[in-house]
């Protein structure tokens, strides 16, 4: 893998770079070493932010510009990205593992023969490092093919310096109109966004651990002893109907930066863990000692929180406010 | 109309799962319970959804693993499945999701259904991967993290919305056979029914030995499962439930986080 060129698929929302494409950079230096990657961008009008990219980080940058690739949409960023990988006998492609990265990177290894690991969180020694189950075990894959196809985890590399260096080189590329079996309409934004939770210091936030809805009342009492707390949800807790979705946090919900964040039986898996790495100071709470979420816990209890919460409030009671 | 849903039998619980740090591999204890990945549960509630609202539509339910695994199937069978269909891989180690895919893809080739259903990962190896490359392999459109769907059998076709970050969704039209991911919460998936259990029991499920399926090469493999390294900047707060809690509170004290 010595000579492989390392290509960063750039993801954008709403016009704008996302930060996740920018931590790529910080993967790509981990395998690359001292090369440089190339940045391509698919979309309707990407010469800008092609150049922007060229400009803060010295790579090269290629505008995959055409009027039918406004929208994300698997197969035709697919085949856009692809007039140039094909080229490539030895490549590294790396996405951010994102709905538009997760959702393209099976398809870019099918098409290129290529070896497809997703949802990395470091590498080294020739491998590849992915939490899995729930982020309780780590997984070291190792690729045997010569074109790789990588799913990085958002927040897994921090973002590189601000550099000031001569920018890249920008290429635009017109790619060619085509039909394809799928088709992508449009995108509509999120309406469950909640002021109570994005505005509260202190977020108390439930998991499918607390095991019964009905151990909800110790989350939400945990959180009244706290002036402007609100109570938040892993997604699963949301799924079984045990919270409005409008409570949950994560990728797919609300990221929150708080002063304090207690995390009451979350496991941890990265989707939930990426809508909290703004807060301050998180508290975990979990009776299994290796659940994920005491890799990002500031302060770790391992115990039943049936138990603990009350006995929490207890002693909160006891000494009583100074 | 014929859907296939790929259904993952995972362990129940992940907290008594152990490894053996001399092969790197998991180790289920003796008595470890197995259930249906919870998101393909929602795949399967809404292939039988759409079964409610199309007439003559058949379910498969399939799924790949171990002797075990066709107890996920026979629940399967009991929630609605018409169906179930057993690839019989008596492997326990490390199956990248290449390999799997390759299997249903050979198997589904031949099968024409109309829509493949699978739920948006697994518990257990959290790769999303499998239903984007049957669809790949197969050369058909595929939309992920489907939170609403409409089959148009009149113009062949399906639209889906995609659930993004923040919640936001993506409307995606695909053209019929399609491959959808299902995202959970997607809809409430039923608990089987005592009569379709009854009947699940007798009926028998079509077996397929994996090693007959060709599939091609894998194109990865695993250096072995390892628990994480110590907490990177975490304290563990150490002492009896009582000193835990009183430890806690003089922390969020200090911190004038408690007033």
């Amino acid at each position: 893998m010595e000579n492989s060129r390392i290509y960063i698929i750039a993801e954008l929302r709403k016009g704008r770079i996302t930060q996740e494409t920018f931590e790529l950079l910080g993967f790509a230096h981990f395998i690359g070493k001292e090369k440089s990657p190339v940045f391509l961008l698919p979309g309707k009008n990407t010469e800008e932010p092609a150049r922007e990219i060229s400009q803060k980080t010295g790579c090269d940058a290629v505008a995959l510009t055409a009027r039918h690739l406004e929208h994300y949409n698997t197969l035709s960023y697919a085949h856009a990205v692809l007039e140039i990988l094909v080229k490539e006998d030895e490549a590294w492609i790396c996405l951010p593992h994102t709905s538009m990265g997760y959702d393209l990177a099976p398809r870019l290894a099918v098409l290129l023969n290529a070896a497809c690991i997703t949802g990395v969180e470091s590498a080294g020694h020739g491998s590849l490092r992915r939490p899995i189950y729930s982020g309780r075990f780590k997984e070291d894959i190792v690729p045997k093919t010569p074109r790789v196809v990588v799913t990085v985890l958002p927040g897994a590399f921090p973002l590189c310096e601000k550099r000031t260096g001569p920018a890249g080189r920008v290429t635009v590329v017109e790619v060619a109109c085509k039909e394809h079996l799928s088709q992508t309409l449009g995108t509509e934004e999120a309406e469950h966004t909640d002021r109570m939770i994005r505005d509260a210091e202190v977020i108390v936030a439930a998991g499918r651990g607390i095991g019964k809805k009905e151990n909800l009342s110790l989350v939400k009492q945990l959180a009244n002893l706290f002036p402007r707390s609100a109570v938040g949800a892993s997604r699963s807790v949301c799924d079984l109907g045990w919270l409005e979705y409008r409570h949950q946090i994560g990728a797919t919900g609300q990221s929150v930066s708080p002063r304090l964040y207690i995390a009451c039986g979350i496991s941890g898996a990265f989707q939930h863990v990426s809508g909290i790495r703004g807060a301050q100071t998180i508290v975990a709470v979990n009776r299994d000692p290796h659940a994920a979420i005491f890799q990002v816990a500031h302060y770790c209890i391992v115990e039943d929180l049936t138990t603990f919460i009350p006995l929490l409030i207890e002693m909160w009671a006891q000494k009583g406010p100074h | 109309m014929k859907i296939l849903v790929c259904i993952k039998q995972v362990p129940d619980s992940f907290e008594t799962l152990q490894i053996d740090e001399r092969t790197g591999r998991l180790v289920l204890p003796a008595g470890t319970a197995f259930r249906m990945n919870r998101f393909d549960e929602f795949a399967l509630e809404e292939a039988l959804l759409i079964k409610e609202t199309h007439r003559d539509t058949l379910v498969h339910a399939l799924s790949v693993g171990p002797e075990r695994v066709s107890a996920a199937l026979q629940r399967a069978l009991g929630m609605g499945a018409d169906h179930g269909i057993h690839i019989l891989d008596p492997f326990e180690g490390y199956r990248s999701p290449f390999t799997v895919a390759s299997f249903i893809a050979t198997f589904a080739r031949t099968r024409r259904y109309d829509i493949i259903l699978a739920g948006v990962m697994a518990e257990d190896t959290m790769a999303c991967q499998t239903g984007q490359l049957i669809a790949a392999l197969l050369d058909l459109p595929c939309a992920t993290s489907v939170m609403k769907e409409e089959v148009h059998l009149n113009r062949g076709q399906i639209t889906a919305e995609r659930e993004i970050e923040g919640g936001s969704r993506e409307k995606v039209q695909l053209k019929l056979p399609a491959v959808l991911t299902i995202q959970p919460g997607i809809n409430v998936p039923r608990y089987p029914s005592f009569s379709k259990v009854m009947r699940a029991r007798t009926c028998a499920q079509e077996r397929i030995r994996a090693g007959d399926i060709e599939v091609p090469e894998p194109r990865e493999s695993s250096r072995g499962i390892h628990f994480p390294e110590a907490a990177s900047h975490g304290v563990f707060i150490q002492g009896s439930p009582k000193e835990k809690a009183l430890k806690l509170i003089n922390i969020l004290h200090q911190k004038s986080l408690l007033s």
